[in-house]
C-alpha cells in the first residue's frame, strides 16, 4: 500500500528550457496514455503551469491530433470543469473541444493526485484581431457561450464551482490587498515606482470602497437569489488566447476554470483588455461591444448596472500591483513606474465614460 | 455502549495526515475504549485500509473529500449496523441523514468550529438537526454562544469541553528539558542572545502575522535584541506561495531584525520552537473558535499576547498567564504589551508559570477524556432510563452535575497534593516520571508517518527552512 508519487510543481530556468517537464511526469503522461484506444505517434509540450503543476501536449495520433493535458486543481474542482465541458459539447453542440473517453468509458485519468483528460485537438484555430471588430467576434462568442452554459448542474463526486456568490468577498480583499500593496511600497520606498504608488493608492483604494458600497446597494443580491443554474457558468479566463476562429464559428477553449457566476464578469474582463490596448475609455467602442454580446445573451437592466459596478473596481491597477508583493526589488521599478503613470491616464478617462454608459446604454436598442 | 464516532470528510484517522479533530479523537479513543465498543468511521486514504480493528477499536473508512460523497458512505454503513450512541464531530449536516438511518440512536455532536451559520448549513435542516441531538459538545464558549444565537432552542443541550495539550511534549522553557531543546533551536539559527517572538499557525490575513511583523518593526525602536519567529505556512503540509506569504516576506526582508519563517512543521516537531521562545503571540483578527496554540504556548510556561477575538479569551486569566489585544488590527497595541513583557522579564517568569500550572490544572488530555466520558455516561442514563431522544431531563443535567462535582474534587484534592512542593522540581520530577512511561497520546504521536517534504517557497527568500507546524481543522 505505498503511497502514490504525486506531481508537485516544478520550477524551470533557462539551462532546463521553458517547456521542460520532470521525468517522472512525462513517464506518468505515457501511463495515462495506455488507458486509451489511440495510438499516439508523437507528442509535444504546448505549455505549461509548473508554478502550478498543470500541463498541456498536443499528441498526434492514428485517430487525428488531440490534446492531452494535466489539470493543476483539486481533482474534484477539475471534475466540475470536466463535467461543464462535456454538458456544454454534447447537450448544448457548443463549439468546445469533444473529450475523448478512455477504454472504460471515462471521461478522465486520475494519477498522481491530478485529472488528466484527453480532447480533440481543434487545428484550424487561430487569434481574431485585437481591433474593434476582433474584439466584438469575441463578445458575441462569450455570449453564447454563457447562454448555452445556462443549466447545467454540478455531476455527483464534483465539488460545486461557484462564485456567484463571492462577489462582496472578491471586492473586500482587493480593498484588504491595496493595503499591502501601500505597506509593501512603503517598506521599499527607495525603489522607483514606490514614491507614485504611494501618491495614488488611496485614490485607488476609495474606489474600490465606493465600488464595494455601490455593489451592497445594487441588486445583486435579488440576482444572485436565482441560483447557480439559472445563472450559468463563467469562462473566468476569457480573451484572445481562449476563444479563437475555428472550423464553423469561435470555439472557446481552457474552459478548467469555468464556475457558476454573474457571468457578465467575463465581458467585463474583455472590455478592460481591449480599452487597454486602445489606450483609452471609449463610449460607442464599449457600447458596439455589449450590442455584440447582447444579440447572444441579451444583458437585463439589473446586470447592466451589476457591470457598471464591476467596472468601478480599479481594475487594471490592482491587477498590475499584483507582481509587487513577490519581488518588490525587481517589480518596483522604472517600468512599473511608467505603466503607473499610463493606468493613471486611463482612469481618468474612464469616469466619464461610465456616467455616459449609463445614460446611452439602451437595453440593446442603440441600433 | 455501542459507540459510533463519525469523523468529518476532510482527514483520515489515525491522523496520518495531521488534523486537529483527528489528533483529538486518536488521542481520546483509547480510554475510552475501556468502557465501551468503539467504531470509528471515517474517511479513507492509500495508505490505510478500508477497514480494520486496532487495539479492539474497529475503524471503518468510506470515501471522502467532498461531504456528499461522504454522507452517502456514512448512511450506508449506519444502516446496516446498530449503535446505542452516535457522536458525530463538526458536521451538523451528517445530523439528520443519519437519524433516518438509526431512528433509535442517541446522537451528539462535538462542534470545533462555527459548521452552523448560514453558508455552512440550511437553517431548517440545523433546526431538524438540533432537536435530534441529546448534546452538543463546543471547544469554546464562543462556538457555543454563535450556535445560541442562530438557534436558541440550542442551549439546554451544550456543554463546552475545552481541548487539552500533551503536558510532556511541551515542557516548559524553564524546565532542564525545555533548556535543551530552547537551546539546540538557539544554536541551531544563530538566535542564541535573542529575544525569540513566536507566531505559530497558517500564514492568512485572519490569522494576522502581518500585523505582527508590522507591531515587531516598531518594537524594534526600543528593543533591538528581539527575533520574530513565524512557525507555519499556508496550509497542512502546504508550503505553496500566496499573494499573502509573499506580502509578509516582502516586509519582513527588509526589516534589520530576524524574521525566521520555518515553513510547513510536522505537528510532533512543533514544540521544539515553543521551547525556543520567549514570549507567544496570536495576532488573530478574526473571531476564530478557539486556538489551540494558546493551550501549547502556555504548556511551554510562555507569557502569552492575544486579541480579544472569538474564543481566545477564554483561557486568558487577565494578566497572569497573559495580556490581551483589544484591537487586533492596530499594531500599536501589540506594540505596548510586547514593551511591557520585554522590559519585564520577571513578569515573564511568572506568567508563563502560572499559564503552566493553569494547563497543567485544566488542559491535560486525562481531564478531555474524563469530561467526554461523562458526557457518554449521561446518555448511557438517558437510554437506560428511556428518556425521549433529544430531549433534555433533569435526571441528566442532575447527573452531569455530580459528575463536574466529582471532577472538581478530584482536580481539588490533585492541587492540594502539589502544595508544599517546589513547583519547578515538583514538574522536573513529573516529566522524567513521563519521559519513562510515556502516554498513548505521545506514543501514537510518533508512531505519526514522516512525510517527505514539498519544494518550499520559504527557499527564495533568505530565511531558512526548518522543514514543520500548523495547527489546522
Amino acid at each position: 500500500m505505498s503511497e502514490e508519487q504525486l506531481i508537485i510543481p516544478w520550477e524551470i530556468d533557462s539551462t532546463l528550457g521553458k517547456l521542460y517537464v520532470p521525468p517522472y511526469i512525462e513517464e506518468m503522461a505515457l501511463e495515462v496514455l495506455q488507458h486509451y484506444n489511440f495510438k499516439v505517434n508523437q507528442m509535444e509540450v504546448m505549455a505549461t503551469k509548473e508554478e502550478k503543476g498543470g500541463l498541456i501536449w498536443k499528441i498526434e495520433t492514428d485517430q487525428g491530433p488531440k490534446s492531452l493535458k494535466i489539470l493543476h486543481r483539486r481533482p474534484i474542482r477539475s471534475l466540475f470543469s470536466i463535467g461543464a465541458q462535456e454538458y456544454l459539447r454534447k447537450i448544448k453542440k457548443a463549439r468546445v473541444p469533444s473529450i475523448v473517453k478512455t477504454n472504460t468509458g471515462e471521461n478522465t485519468v486520475e494519477m498522481g493526485g491530478k485529472i488528466w483528460f484527453v480532447a480533440e485537438w481543434i487545428e484550424s484555430l487561430y487569434e481574431v484581431k485585437k481591433d474593434l471588430e476582433g474584439t466584438k467576434i469575441l463578445s458575441n462568442a462569450i455570449g453564447e457561450f454563457h447562454h448555452l452554459s445556462k443549466g447545467y448542474v454540478t455531476p455527483i463526486g464534483a465539488e460545486h464551482a461557484s462564485r456567484l456568490y463571492r462577489w462582496p468577498k472578491a471586492y473586500k480583499r482587493t480593498i484588504k490587498k491595496m493595503k499591502w500593496f501601500k505597506d509593501v511600497a512603503n517598506t521599499h520606498n527607495d525603489m522607483p515606482a514606490s514614491r507614485l504608488i504611494l501618491s495614488t493608492i488611496d485614490t485607488f483604494q476609495e474606489q474600490a470602497r465606493r465600488a464595494l458600497t455601490m455593489l451592497e446597494n445594487s441588486p445583486y443580491s435579488q440576482l444572485t437569489a436565482r441560483g447557480n443554474k439559472e445563472w450559468g457558468l463563467a469562462h473566468q479566463d476569457y480573451g484572445w488566447g481562449n476563444g479563437k476562429m475555428g472550423t464553423g464559428g469561435m470555439w472557446i477553449i481552457d474552459l478548467d476554470g469555468v464556475a457558476y457566476d454573474i457571468p457578465i464578469r467575463d465581458l467585463r474582463k474583455l472590455i478592460e483588455e481591449s480599452l487597454e490596448n486602445l489606450g483609452k475609455w471609449d463610449v460607442s467602442w464599449i457600447l458596439e461591444i455589449l450590442e455584440a454580446y447582447h444579440e447572444a445573451n441579451p444583458i437585463e437592466d439589473a446586470v447592466f448596472e451589476i457591470l457598471l459596478i464591476d467596472m468601478a473596481l480599479p481594475n487594471l491597477f490592482y491587477k498590475n500591483m499584483k507582481e509587487m508583493l513577490y519581488e518588490p526589488r525587481l517589480f518596483l521599478d522604472e517600468k512599473l513606474k511608467s505603466d503607473v503613470e499610463r493606468i493613471i491616464e486611463l482612469d481618468h478617462t474612464k469616469w466619464p465614460v461610465i456616467e455616459q454608459l449609463r445614460k446611452e446604454w439602451k437595453g440593446g436598442k442603440n441600433k | 455502549m455501542r459507540v459510533l464516532i463519525i469523523c468529518t470528510e476532510k482527514l483520515p484517522v489515525p491522523p496520518v495526515k495531521g488534523g486537529a479533530i483527528q489528533t483529538y479523537i486518536a488521542g481520546a479513543v483509547p480510554y475510552l475504549n475501556e468502557n465501551h465498543a468503539i467504531t470509528i468511521l471515517g474517511r479513507d486514504d492509500p495508505s490505510l485500509p478500508d477497514e480494520e480493528i486496532i487495539d479492539d477499536v474497529q475503524y471503518v473508512r468510506v470515501p471522502g473529500k467532498l461531504l456528499e460523497t461522504y454522507r452517502e458512505g456514512i448512511v450506508n454503513f449506519v444502516k446496516d449496523n446498530t449503535f446505542d450512541l452516535i457522536h458525530i464531530f463538526n458536521r451538523p449536516r451528517l445530523v439528520c441523514p443519519v437519524r433516518d438511518v438509526a431512528p433509535n440512536s442517541r446522537i451528539i455532536l462535538s462542534m470545533h468550529n462555527d459548521m452552523f451559520k448560514i453558508e455552512k448549513i440550511d437553517p431548517a435542516e440545523a433546526t431538524k438537526a438540533i432537536s435530534q441531538l441529546d448534546k452538543i459538545i463546543t471547544i469554546s464558549n464562543y462556538i457555543g454562544e454563535a450556535i445560541v444565537k442562530l438557534f436558541p432552542e440550542a442551549k439546554p443541550k451544550l456543554q463546552t469541553i475545552y481541548s487539552g495539550v500533551d503536558l510532556d511534549r511541551f515542557v516548559p522553557i524553564y524546565s532542564d528539558k525545555g533548556r535543551k531543546l530552547g537551546d539546540w533551536i538557539r544554536k541551531e539559527y544563530e538566535l542564541e542572545s535573542k529575544k525569540i517572538i513566536l507566531f505559530a499557525g497558517r500564514l492568512s490575513a485572519n490569522k494576522g502575522a502581518d500585523v505582527l511583523i508590522r507591531a515587531v518593526h516598531k518594537l524594534t525602536k526600543k528593543h533591538s535584541n528581539v527575533a520574530l519567529v513565524l512557525m507555519g505556512s499556508k496550509g497542512y503540509s502546504d508550503n505553496r506561495m500566496t499573494d499573502y506569504i509573499a506580502y509578509i516576506n516582502a516586509m519582513a526582508n527588509r526589516f534589520s531584525i530576524p524574521v525566521i519563517t520555518t515553513g510547513f512543521v510536522q505537528p510532533d516537531q512543533i514544540q521544539n520552537w515553543f521551547a525556543a521562545a520567549d514570549i507567544f503571540v496570536c495576532p488573530s483578527q478574526w473571531e476564530e473558535p478557539l486556538a489551540r496554540v494558546h493551550y501549547e504556548a502556555m504548556a511551554a510556561g510562555l507569557p502569552i499576547v492575544t486579541t480579544a477575538r472569538g474564543g481566545n479569551t477564554e483561557v486568558i486569566e487577565g494578566n497572569k498567564n497573559g495580556l490581551i489585544v483589544e484591537n487586533p488590527d492596530n499594531p500599536e497595541e501589540f506594540v505596548t504589551h510586547l514593551s511591557t513583557l520585554l522590559t519585564n522579564p520577571k513578569l515573564c517568569k511568572q506568567m508563563g508559570q502560572h499559564g503552566r500550572n493553569f494547563v497543567e490544572r485544566n488542559h491535560s488530555w486525562d481531564r478531555v477524556v474524563s469530561d467526554i466520558a461523562n458526557v457518554w455516561k449521561e446518555i448511557d442514563y438517558n437510554i437506560q432510563n428511556n428518556t425521549t431522544i433529544g430531549s433534555v431531563t433533569l435526571q441528566g443535567k442532575k447527573q452531569l452535575m455530580e459528575n463536574i462535582q466529582d471532577t472538581e474534587q478530584k482536580e481539588a484534592n490533585a492541587d492540594q497534593e502539589i502544595q508544599g512542593e517546589k513547583r519547578d522540581k515538583n514538574i522536573n520530577t513529573r516529566l522524567s516520571v513521563i519521559e519513562e512511561q510515556q502516554s498513548p497520546i505521545t506514543q501514537k504521536t510518533q508512531l505519526r508517518k514522516k512525510k517527505k517534504l514539498p519544494y518550499s517557497p520559504f527557499n527564495r527568500s533568505r530565511s531558512k527552512n526548518l522543514g514543520l507546524v500548523s495547527i489546522l481543522f
